[in-house]
């Protein structure tokens, strides 16, 4: 399971981790206690789904505070959204 | 580590009033700003859904590169550079606490640590 997609696929296969996927989705980000009370599975299910799909490269965590909340990895997707922001910014301003 | 780069429609001084003037700020990033731009001085983040972040300016050098740390997390800096068409804009956002697989993989080995997160 070294080969990169491999790890990808076997972190798909599994439907939990679907459904962990699912949520992070579509709530942006979430703690493990939030997906713990989302979904049916118990706190050490949700950790290990976690960093099995970390490992694959799908998910990652940031500290907020006291708090690590868990998003899908879209590494710069807010940067990509404000940049575009700002082009668009810059375009108006041009006329 | 996060690295963005893009080719602006505009040259570097509009870029850069685009990027520090509070009135342009709250066009394209936030809803509402306040910036003290000097290095050390602080900068206010506002959004509608009540989201604020706070910032602390690290380096200022009008034209050419602007850093700041959040002060919840991580820093960032922009360049900006001469291109045909405007200004090459580079970010690039870095944080010691973005976790790697494998700090995941320890905190899984411990449901308890995450008991404490």
């Amino acid at each position: 399971m070294s080969d990169p997609l491999n790890l990808v696929f076997g972190a798909l296969a599994d439907p939990s981790r679907r459904q962990v996927i699912g949520y992070l989705s579509e709530c942006g980000t979430a703690t493990a206690t939030e997906l713990t009370g989302e979904l049916p599975m118990t706190r050490q299910a949700v950790s290990k789904h976690l960093a099995t799909l970390a490992d694959a490269g799908l998910v990652e965590s940031e500290r907020r505070g006291r708090e690590t909340r868990y998003r899908l990895t879209a590494a710069g997707a807010d940067w990509d959204v404000r940049l575009d922001a700002l082009k668009q910014h810059l375009l108006r301003r041009r006329g | 580590m996060i690295v963005r780069e893009i080719v602006l429609p505009a040259p570097r001084e509009e870029v850069w009033e685009a990027l520090t003037d509070p009135d342009r700020l709250e066009d394209w990033f936030a809803n509402t700003v306040e910036v003290d731009l000097r290095p050390g001085g602080g900068a206010r983040f506002g959004w509608g859904n009540g989201e604020e972040r706070h910032a602390t300016f690290t380096e200022v050098e009008p034209g050419r590169r602007l850093a700041f740390d959040w002060d919840d997390d991580g820093e960032v800096e922009f360049t900006l550079d001469d291109a045909a068409g405007g200004t090459r804009l580079t970010v690039i956002e870095s944080s010691p606490s973005w976790s790697t697989a494998l700090d995941l993989q320890a905190l899984a080995l411990q449901p308890s640590a995450l008991q404490r997160v």
